[in-house]
């Protein structure tokens, strides 16, 4: 079923939109990177997050009528950043991918 | 009063949080159960476990149906006696029907209204209620309880309480206060932003606490504004009964110059008339829509001024493909022809309709409902968290002053968290052990759960003697067991007693069943899961736990 595919497409830039974000910020960057990172990659870090979310969206208008669309996105954006809240907590290492871009060694390799 | 802006709203959010936080709770949890309240009908109700099914023939099923509800339900017959200046006449006149269902409804709610005449409210009505199957019309029987949408869903904005409906002004005053409670949490956080995907459960736990509290009300901050007022726009008529009371005059006004464009007549004509086939009337309405590409069955159906040559019947299209709900079409009924056709809302009643259809949830997107339950399951985290923090941030400093209040204030969290999950579990368990055929069921079933909450309290009173010596109540970790064995217990007595497995629901994707037993399984082993750690916990406490250092704001 497509729209449920545009669902699962949208949670997902949600979610990794929402990780982009938080690698953004000094704190989150340095529980996945031993190496600092340079101010470029922060505010590439950041376009590509708030693209991400903005994609989600778009994703989310392609399967629903607008006004259930922007509820839909409202709680996935909630329910994203809450994951990626919990494997910062848990698992940082597993959004390494996310920064898979940038050539520095993961952090204690 | 306070030294600065935010200590003072921090002022306001501790201790309009702590208090009207335990009625939040209630809220928010039955809340996120209400986003259910149908497929737990059906977990609670095995005899009505089937597919949804369509508004049948009102031609040939509701017509004799609602001619059996001759007299208003005992209990409505006696609130309406005491609204009225002369004693209500033996048998009261039928004055509308009405047909509710939705596309998760396998079983049909109908309902008549009655005059109540010499009422001193004005158009006063009295209901009969029946629920039937709709695939042959027989009635259900009326002592099983309908545990979601009868239980569950009004106790999120009623609690039970109808005395004077002070359950109604209880929630409000409690939604009123979540809203203070954003605003003031947002101007307390000193770092929303920075710390936004901050969660730290290795730290002490006063830190953890406020670390999950934070994030749980960050993240999900437009959900838990947007409930919140919704709820309070929902039952803004009774808050603020403007309408039935300050401006009744201009109201009667208004609905007399709307009769004369609409030709919907507000009073009966008094004159004896018959209804044509409103099966034709249904079949008109949906070729309507069909010819404008959008989906639909009826929702709603009514009939006005019941008996009378002025009669007329509203059919309403279901609300599964958008928020809003409503939209109707009305029929003469004498003669089936379309008199009015509802016109597209205006810009506050469409804003109106928006917060109350996502608040109340009738459309057809199952992503989006369990999106809801999340965000009410964070909202009850956010609120739980707040009470763990209020204890740990004060018990050592009232254990050395003897001060019992983190020991009360615990005791009522532990009821209000864990206490309130193990009632509604064990109320479930009582549905399915209680004998089939015990008589007022119903009442059986509702009194269990009062009694299974009232004991987790003095459980947790008894307990929280602990906190006094500023060590964690063991009536966590008791009550966290007791959640993870009922839990099982009710998926394994659903089995027992109807023979409806996961295997067989599973198998049969009969997801109303199937989506509560496997619920039921996932909080049962996280409640094991919490109940160890909170174990563990208690055995070794960090060195960390036991020191005060303050955390950076209240």
């Amino acid at each position: 079923m497509p729209d449920a595919l545009l669902l699962i497409a949208a949670l997902v830039c949600a979610v990794i939109g929402m990780g982009w974000l938080a690698l953004a910020m000094d704190v989150h960057w340095n529980q996945v990177r031993a190496a600092g990172r340079s101010p470029r990659t922060a505010i590439v870090l950041r376009v590509l997050g708030w693209a991400s979310l903005a994609a989600s969206l778009v994703l989310c208008l392609m399967a629903d009528t607008a006004t259930m669309a922007v509820l839909v996105w409202m709680m996935l954006l909630a329910v994203a950043a809450a994951s990626i809240a919990f494997v910062l907590s848990v698992q940082p290492g597993i959004l390494a991918p996310l920064i898979a871009f940038n050539g520095d060694s993961p952090r204690g390799e | 009063m306070f030294a600065s802006f935010r200590l003072s709203f921090a002022w306001l959010h501790t201790w309009f949080g702590l208090v009207l936080g335990f009625v939040l709770m209630v809220a928010f949890f039955f809340g996120s159960l209400a986003v259910f309240d149908r497929e737990i009908d059906r977990w609670a109700l095995p005899q009505t476990r089937i597919e949804a099914q369509p508004m049948p023939s009102f031609d040939k099923i509701l017509a004799s149906r609602f001619a059996t509800i001759t007299e208003p339900d005992p209990e409505e017959i006696e609130a309406a006696s005491k609204r009225v200046t002369k004693p209500l006449p033996d048998k009261l006149t039928p004055a509308h029907f009405g047909a509710y269902t939705t596309h998760r409804d396998p079983v049909l709610g109908m309902y008549v209204g009655f005059d109540v005449p010499n009422s001193t409210l004005p158009d006063d009505h009295a209901y009969g209620e029946i629920t039937i199957d709709p695939r042959d019309g027989h009635v259900l029987p009326r002592d099983r309880l309908a545990l979601g949408s009868a239980f569950f869903y009004p106790m999120h904005f009623s609690l039970h309480i109808t005395w004077y409906d002070i359950g109604y002004w209880i929630v409000a005053l409690a939604a009123m206060a979540m809203l203070a409670a954003i605003v003031s949490g947002v101007v307390m956080h000193r770092k929303i932003f920075r710390e936004f995907f901050t969660f730290r459960p290795g730290k002490k736990l006063l830190r953890s606490t406020l670390d999950l509290h934070n994030l749980t009300g960050v993240v999900a901050l437009p959900f838990h504004f947007l409930w919140s007022l919704s709820g309070l726009i929902i039952f803004a008529g009774i808050y603020f009964p403007v309408l039935d009371k300050m401006m009744q005059p201009l109201v009667e006004a208004h609905e007399r110059e709307e009769a004369t464009h609409t030709g919907l007549d507000t009073h009966p004509s008094g004159k004896p008339g018959t209804l044509a086939s409103v099966d034709a009337m249904v079949t008109a309405a949906r070729e309507r829509w069909a010819s404008r590409g959008v989906p639909g069955e009826v929702g709603f159906l009514f009939v006005n001024h019941v008996g009378n040559s002025n009669a007329s019947v509203s059919i309403y299209r279901d609300s599964t493909d958008r928020v809003a709900t409503a939209e109707g079409l009305h029929f003469e009924g004498a003669t089936g022809r379309v008199i009015f056709e509802d016109p597209p809302t205006g810009p506050i009643e469409t804003v109106n309709g928006f917060l109350s259809g996502m608040h109340l949830q009738q459309f057809k997107h199952w992503t989006l409902r369990w999106l809801i339950f999340f965000g009410g399951l964070l909202s009850s985290v956010c609120i739980a968290t707040g009470f763990i923090f209020f204890v740990e941030k004060r018990k050592h400093a009232h254990a050395r002053e003897g001060h019992p209040g983190s020991r009360w204030v615990d005791a009522l969290a532990v009821t209000t968290v864990t206490g309130m999950v193990v009632a509604t579990l064990f109320v479930l368990v009582m549905n399915r052990a209680l004998p089939e055929d015990l008589a007022h069921r119903d009442t059986w079933e509702k009194t269990s759960f009062w009694i299974a909450w009232l004991l987790t309290f003095v459980h947790a009173a008894w307990r929280s003697g602990a906190v006094l010596q500023a060590r964690m109540s063991k009536a966590w970790a008791e009550q966290c067991w007791v959640i993870a064995v009922s839990g099982a217990l009710a998926v394994v007595l659903n089995a027992a007693t109807t023979g409806d497995h996961l295997g067989r629901t599973l198998a049969a994707a009969y997801w109303p069943v199937a989506g509560v037993d496997l619920t039921l399984l996932v909080s049962a082993f996280i409640a094991v899961i919490v109940a160890r750690r909170l174990q563990q916990h208690a055995s070794h406490p960090s060195p960390a736990t036991a020191s005060l250092e303050e955390p950076e704001h209240a």
